[in-house]
């Protein structure tokens, strides 16, 4: 389980997406519903979208002044007796948090849900050295029972019914629930990993915001299972990615009604939590160690190519759920930590171009995840700068090469692309019967599900030639 | 060089082929000051109020059934003990409380059983919320010697008494008490809740299944 | 007033397989009172390439349609995403000279329903049709340009004509140029669900603005034995939806 898999077999794993009938209905349910909510919160917040020009400024403006506020952040941090890590990579990302852990003898790890978590590989890392992890977040409780990784970064179990969940539920829990209604499960899940909860030697969290001038962490949950793992254990980890700064408090309030509008269609979720360094003196309870590990991989050299603006993104989810691939095939078959049209253009970075060449390209370019994205991410310009790279570097596919070269050869010269098109034009309606053309060599991609319209026996160009603007009638 | 100073070269490298080059040093005072003028003229980014008086916009938002809270104005100090009673009768519990250490509740009255702390299978405690947010219905505590945080987080039945008073209209108000930098400061906005399992929306996932504001005045 | 002066641009598309499109939107712009010619040096805008990752290939085209247009007051189309990439020319050079050509010829470069609706502020007379039909809002027009509004008013002085709303209206169709046909899977999975929309407005007739999306979901109503008659939006403005539907036999 949980090892990245690689997003070579993207077109096999997507095939297997579509052919998997209880997917479709569980994506629909979940990315449908959230499509509802958040129209009804956007509809109810007629300043939306002055909010989302001043949240991509907000951010535009943090990750142009990244180093200024990264150590303005370890410093405050600092000073509020936390410990600031840094980490140029997954590896040694998750190298650091195994370290505390092992250090601390710990036996019982909580993890309250982060992508970023998952993004350097902390799940495997921590199974690796032996140290038992328990997932509190109930999506990541089911599909840690699945032996499965998320496939969507707000409802990470969001591919799995009902029904399997109360399979995976009946198999684990002692005791069983008692019925297998949503209630009855997550008043199981609640009574199993409350005792876990308090048995947790250290509390793993991510960050949703750091703040740099208080030095405080900020996570949002709706279950509250993460102010459940970071306070009642002696020692309190997060991990961020170093572009989750913001200036202030007041800032990070500024991005939050805009993340959960466009996450859950809520207006703030139920608990947002500001950390800040451990337990002080007399404090009636909170960890005793808190370890903040700040992690590059792959962001600092965003900051200085054509992908900076993606480091704005604040993991809505939005994006996903208002994307018809993503729809389709759920977020499994993208192969990467974070799937739909943000894990488009994040995968290639973190996993490389070459493994993931089809992410960009899997894109109908229909733009409607920019149009959502709460911090006015130009995604459909980003999956396009990667096809500029892919095409530059070779990668594409031959027969693609050629086809465009000769095509753009043609369309170059437009005596003879006319005279192409007077020539072909009778022969493409050769394999045509009625109006219609069932099959044709070269054209199956098409063909194989849609029929294609017989081509005009003569161009627009070459009526246009005989009869001037009058028109053939 | 440590990964720190490698990670902060980077992102400087970076700024610089982003900037054409030059990697312009900027005094932390104009940052700030850019930083500052991004929250010029909030009420165009935010939402406004359902009414304009921040306590009945509160009220009003605890109304919201998606809240999953429910809301006892009370006269004043003196009358908390009935309204927990009574809120304690109402879901049939015994008169048996974790209290927060806040000196204003170990006085609840007789016929309240008060305890600290918190037990992982408490059936209700009780908390004093330092502030309430009107624009999202939130309640506001800080971690202190008299506040524990896991009182709002393990009980079944979570009561939180808030001062008229202390009602900020928005979230952005509240932000001003960050500089207090507490150790621990949480934002709730009702009950514990969970979509994971199809979309369908279940009370009380990890936290109270059950929130019950109190507001004094 | 003089008039406007118009090149026409055609689109590789309806070049080839529906003229028809070509010349009602023709007789729109000449209806509303423009000079339109008709430049012989065009023949695509370039969005293969450019959607290809072929940035050279497609700023090489961009400069033969800006050679090709820029002495006409306005360049139109009848596709929201050809003309979207033209608006998007500009990001093609480095050059400033070729960016500024690039830029002056974008500001220019009209949809043929906006530039109707928007520009020349004019509304169809005395045409009719009597069916009902729905409306699919092509992305790159909707998106891109802003198309939501205008082919609806003008459609709205269509007399006969009964509007059914459709579900998804604005949610892509599969097409997405090259897309359909390299994951042909996924492009079928997301059209049978347009499709399956289309059908359940019972509208006789369905209207789009980009014939790529006309014949993606044409093609797949065909397939799936639907009796769905497809046509461009500026067909039916013209009066020129009385004949063959796309892939009827004239």
């Amino acid at each position: 389980m949980g090892a990245p898999e690689k997003s070579e077999n993207f077109k096999q794993r997507a095939h297997d997406a579509l052919a998997d009938p209880n997917l479709k209905t569980a994506i629909e349910r979940t990315t449908g519903t959230a499509e509802t909510k958040r129209a009804a919160a956007i509809g109810a917040f007629p300043e939306f979208q002055a909010a989302r020009v001043r949240g991509a400024a907000i951010k535009d403006h943090v990750i142009a002044n990244l180093d200024h506020y990264l150590i303005e952040f370890e410093r405050n941090a600092t000073e509020a007796g936390a410990h600031v890590h840094w980490a140029r990579d997954a590896k040694e990302a998750a190298a650091i948090v195994t370290r505390i852990c092992t250090e601390a003898e710990a036996k019982i790890v909580t993890r309250a849900k982060s992508m970023l978590g998952e993004e350097i590989g902390l799940p495997h890392a921590l199974e690796d050295a032996g140290i038992e992890r328990v997932e509190t977040d109930l999506a990541e409780h089911i599909i840690q029972l699945a032996h499965e990784r998320p496939s969507h970064i707000i409802w990470p179990a969001m591919h799995r019914t009902r029904e399997d969940v109360a399979e995976l539920f009946f198999k684990d829990h002692q005791p069983p629930p008692d019925a297998d209604d949503p209630a009855s499960m997550v008043a199981s899940a609640r009574r199993v990993l409350r005792e876990k909860f308090m048995a947790a030697d250290v509390g793993i969290s991510g960050a949703n915001f750091l703040v740099a001038d208080t030095g405080a962490t900020c996570t949002v949950t709706n279950e509250g299972n993460a102010e459940l793992s970071t306070t009642p254990p002696r020692i309190h980890i997060v991990t961020a990615g170093i572009e989750k700064l913001v200036p202030s408090t007041d800032h990070a309030m500024a991005l939050l009604r805009l993340l959960v509008r466009s996450a859950t269609g809520g207006e703030v979720t139920q608990y947002t939590t500001f950390h800040c360094g451990p337990k002080r003196v007399g404090d009636a309870d909170g960890p005793e160690e808190m370890h903040i590990v700040l992690v590059d991989n792959g962001r600092s050299r965003m900051v200085g190519d054509e992908f900076r603006q993606m480091l704005r993104c604040i993991r809505c989810g939005a994006c996903m759920n208002h994307c018809v691939v993503y729809r389709q095939i759920g977020g499994h078959a993208y192969g990467g930590t974070y799937p739909g049209p943000m894990g488009a253009v994040l995968t290639p970075v973190l996993d490389g171009l070459a493994a993931s060449r089809d992410l960009p390209h899997a894109c109908t370019l229909n733009g409607r995840c920019e149009e959502v994205c709460p911090v006015r991410i130009p995604l459909k310009t980003l999956l396009k700068a990667w096809r500029v790279r892919s095409w530059d570097s070779q990668q594409e596919v031959g027969a693609v090469r050629m086809g465009l070269g000769i095509w753009g050869f043609a369309a170059r010269r437009p005596r003879l692309y006319h005279f192409g098109t007077r020539l072909a034009l009778p022969v493409m309606r050769l394999f045509g019967k009625g109006g219609w053309i069932r099959k044709m060599p070269l054209a199956g991609g098409w063909t194989e599900t849609r029929d294609l319209p017989k081509p005009a026996a003569r161009s627009f160009m070459s009526q246009h030639a005989k009869y001037g603007n009058g028109g053939p009638k | 060089m440590s990964a720190r100073d490698d990670i902060i070269a980077a992102v400087r490298e970076g700024l610089k082929r982003g900037q054409g080059g030059a990697l312009p040093r900027r005094a932390p005072a104009e940052i700030r000051a850019e930083a500052a003028a991004l929250l010029a003229g909030l009420d165009e980014i935010r939402p406004s109020l359902v009414t304009p008086d921040p306590v009945e916009a509160f009220i009003q938002k605890c109304a919201n059934p998606a809240l999953g809270v429910t809301l006892d104005r009370v006269a004043g100090w003196a009358a908390l003990p009935q309204a927990v009673t009574g809120y304690l009768d109402r879901h049939e519990l015994p008169h048996r409380l974790a209290v927060s250490g806040d000196p204003r509740l170990s006085a609840l009255g007789p016929g309240i059983e008060t305890h600290a702390p918190c037990a992982p299978d408490e059936a209700a405690a009780i908390s004093i919320a330092s502030w309430g947010v009107a624009e999202t219905g939130s309640v506001v505590i800080h971690s202190a010697p008299d506040q524990p945080i896991l009182n709002a987080m393990l009980p079944r039945h979570w009561l939180v008494v808030v001062e008229a008073a202390k009602i900020l209209p928005f979230l952005d108000d509240y932000a001003t008490f960050a500089s207090l930098r507490p150790r621990n400061a949480v934002l709730i906005t009702g009950s514990s809740g969970t979509t994971d399992i199809e979309g369908y929306f279940v009370r009380g996932a990890h936290g109270p299944g059950f929130v019950h504001v109190l507001l004094i005045g | 007033m003089s008039k406007p002066k118009i090149g026409l641009f055609v689109t590789c598309l309806v070049d080839a397989m529906r003229p028809q499109i070509g010349w009602a939107t023709l007789k729109l712009l000449e209806q509303a009172g423009c000079e339109v010619e008709v430049p012989r040096a065009q023949t695509c805008c370039g969005q293969p390439a450019g959607n290809s990752g072929d940035k050279r290939g497609a700023a090489a085209l961009a400069q033969q349609v800006i050679e090709t247009f820029e002495g006409y007051d306005y360049l139109v189309g009848p596709s929201g995403s050809c003309v979207g990439q033209i608006r998007s020319y500009p990001t093609l050079f480095s050059d400033p000279g070729w960016r500024k050509r690039a830029e002056d010829l974008a500001a220019k470069s009209f949809e043929i329903l906006g530039f109707l609706h928007d520009v020349m502020s004019w509304q169809p007379e005395g045409v009719g049709l009597n069916a009902s039909v729905t409306y699919h809002d092509s992305c790159s027009g909707l998106r891109e340009l802003g198309i939501e509004a205008q082919p609806r008013a003008l459609l709205e002085a269509v007399e006969g004509l009964e509007m059914r709303p459709l579900n998804g209206a604005n949610v892509c169709c599969g097409f997405g140029g090259t897309f359909c046909v390299k994951y042909p899977e996924i492009s079928t999975a997301i059209i049978s669900e347009k499709t399956a929309n289309i059908a359940a407005t019972g509208a006789d007739i369905l209207l789009a603005g980009d014939l790529g999306c006309l014949m993606n979901m044409a093609g797949r109503l065909h397939r799936e034995g639907a009796a769905t008659r497809c046509f461009h939006t500026a067909e039916v403005l013209a009066g020129m939806a009385d004949g063959p539907a796309i892939g009827e036999d004239a």
